[in-house]
């Protein structure tokens, strides 16, 4: 036996690297039995289960505590509760803000089933932001939670700054599509800056990038909730247009401003009441310029990021590996990466490759056009809202902003009014 | 005039409350309409979500153990016994070219000894894989490959696994070895036979 694999060592650098029977089984001849060994499966249902239902209940919970109770307290230890299971405990995957890119995994590939609980953890979020606003993003998604728990101070933006970082989401969604209908990679679950957290370990530059949020998220409301989160862009839609609108107080606003100070995310808008009107015919033509420009910018990101698609299509492995291999060809003496050894050791096909390349790169500029289209989409639209003046009589909440943190509940007086009367009724009695 | 204007200040909000609800009802019409479609594509049971690597495929590059997310992989080697030969000179324990056959750390394949053998008879050794030491650089399962039946191999350890929604090690498998499975075919072991 030792001899044959001593000879066996000598040629064996033209044997295939697959599972060949090279020695034949032995025969025990004193009775050995092969050993059994039970590998475990461990079955998610019941946990998927679990995850589906504590979502719903968390955001009733949530609706039930800002609508009715007006209380930041029940969101607050909603926060806690979602940190702890969906963070730290599900160790944040799936989540619903990933769920983005199974569902357009889902939509583009036939051959991707998707999984019914990400579905529902895409859906429910957005049936809730239509019913009530963005109750997800307030205690139950475990990366706002934990920017909300650790929050202290509120250092104000400006206007114009917020509203331009307010693009990025949408940036980042455009990529997300892109990369995920491509097949190429799920940016966002890569990206995840507190998944390292939940985890106690991970990439040490997302690692990083996610400690230094938080730091910031000291100081600034949801940093990555207001200027990253895509799911939030996403939600921020929906929100705009919900069924019900979170009212600060149910006893009349009296315009004391102490809610606008309190806001984390700069969600509510002051009046607009002493203000000079302005020519109605100025206004009308600067939305109609606006209007004009909205279709000029998708068309003009369309083809800025359409042209890139060759540069972007790098980012699949295939393309990748067929740019090294063309750079291998060409400069022969230098050193093959591991990627360019392997494909040749598999006796991989240049030419099947190739196609691939190329069907991979249509694709890839097919949706380049898209996710540019909708980048200049949200500019244009973003510009337009901007350009939009509202008369307003009382302090308001902004539902495509607002996260419902439930902070300017407890700021207003017209609510701490009731709370101080029934204390007040509480002692006497 | 002054009547023109009071009409003016009451229409501009109906228009806006008009256009709100028109578009309230777009955006929950869309969405009712892509909830349906995407329940079309969504499965029964609990879908490919399980991450698993096709022997067959892998060449035991070593980057399961470097890349994924958790700081000891999840990827482990498993053996399969009713594939191996039970050979005294393994592929897989010894590095090659060794020229004392004795458990000296010089002499051994992996580098944290989680390859374990008993003698069952001459001239027979049986092979058992330590999990809790094992890493998944795959060093052993090259040499088993190479050198003999190829029943040590890689695969995702279901329990440790954490299933992200992209597999990192996935990300940077030079030979695309690593595929969603389904909670039926979570192994892809090699001694069924």
């Amino acid at each position: 036996m030792r001899k044959t694999l001593i000879i066996l060592t000598g040629f064996v650098c033209s044997a295939k690297a697959f599972a060949v029977a090279r020695f034949p089984k032995p025969d025990f001849t004193s009775g050995y039995e092969y050993p059994d060994i039970v590998h475990s499966v461990p079955s998610e249902l019941f946990w998927n289960i679990l995850d589906v239902v504590l979502l719903i209940c968390m955001m009733g919970l949530v609706v039930w505590a800002a609508y009715r109770k007006r209380s930041r307290s029940v969101i607050l230890s909603m926060s806690l509760v979602s940190v702890a299971y969906f963070g730290f405990f599900r160790s944040g995957c799936v989540c619903s803000v990933g769920s983005i890119q199974n569902v357009v995994m889902a939509a583009v590939d036939p051959g991707y089933s998707l999984p019914w609980y990400v579905l529902l953890l895409f859906l429910i979020p957005i049936v809730f932001a239509l019913l009530f606003g963005r109750v997800f993003c307030s205690g139950v998604c475990p990366l706002g939670a934990l920017q909300e728990l650790i929050n202290v101070r509120n250092f104000r933006l400006s206007r114009a700054v917020s509203a331009t970082l307010s693009v990025i989401p949408w940036i980042y969604m455009a990529f997300t599509i892109l990369y995920a209908a491509t097949r190429s990679q799920f940016l966002i679950c890569r990206l995840d800056p507190f998944i390292g957290i939940f985890r106690l370990g991970g990439d040490i530059g997302i690692m990083c990038f996610g400690i230094i949020l938080l730091i910031m998220s000291l100081f600034v409301g949801r940093p990555f909730c207001q200027f990253l989160c895509p799911y939030g862009a996403l939600l921020s839609v929906f929100s705009a247009l919900s069924w019900k609108k979170l009212e600060i107080t149910g006893k009349g606003c009296i315009n004391c401003a102490l809610c606008g100070v309190s806001c984390p995310v700069d969600a509510i808008r002051a009046p607009q009441l002493s203000r000079t009107k302005e020519d109605r015919s100025r206004g009308v033509k600067r939305i109609i310029l606006f209007v004009i420009l909205l279709p000029l910018l998708t068309f003009s990101g369309a083809v800025l990021l359409g042209s890139q698609s060759d540069a972007l299509s790098l980012a699949h492995k295939d393309v990748y590996l067929y740019e090294q291999l063309l750079s291998q060809e060409a400069n022969p003496q230098q050193e093959e990466p591991l990627e360019v050894e392997t494909f040749h050791a598999l006796g991989g096909d240049m030419e099947a490759l190739k196609e691939k390349v190329d069907s991979i790169r249509d694709e890839y500029e097919r949706y380049a056009y898209m996710a540019g289209a909708l980048i200049g989409f949200v500019i244009g639209f973003k510009l337009l809202k901007l350009s939009l003046k509202r008369s307003r009589k009382t302090y308001e909440i902004d539902m495509a902003r607002c996260t419902m943190c439930g902070k300017c509940f407890n700021y207003c007086p017209q609510n701490l009014k009731t709370s101080k009367l029934h204390t007040d009724e509480k002692t006497v009695s | 005039m002054s009547d023109r204007k009071n009409d003016k200040l009451k229409s501009p909000m109906d228009r806006r409350n008009f256009l709100r609800t028109c578009s309230s009802i777009l955006a929950g019409g869309a969405a009712l309409l892509s909830g349906g479609f995407l329940a079309t594509k969504a499965s029964g049971r609990e879908g490919e979500v399980f991450w698993q690597i096709d022997s067959y495929r892998c060449t035991a590059c070593g980057r399961c153990e470097t890349d994924c997310v958790l700081s000891v992989s999840a990827v482990k080697c498993f053996h399969a016994n009713r594939v191996c030969g039970y050979c005294d000179l393994c592929g897989g324990y010894y590095r090659p070219n060794v020229k004392e056959l004795n458990t000296a750390a010089e002499n051994m394949m992996c580098p944290t000894g989680a390859i374990r053998r008993e003698f069952v008879e001459e001239p027979y050794f049986e092979y058992t894989i330590d999990e809790a030491l094992c890493t998944g650089c795959g060093k052993c399962v090259k040499g088993c490959t190479s050198f003999g039946n190829g029943s040590l191999f890689l695969q995702i350890d279901q329990e440790r696994c954490q299933q992200c929604n992209e597999c990192a090690i996935a990300r940077v498998c030079p030979s695309d070895a690593i595929e969603r499975v389904s909670y039926d075919n979570a192994y892809k072991l090699k001694d069924h036979a």
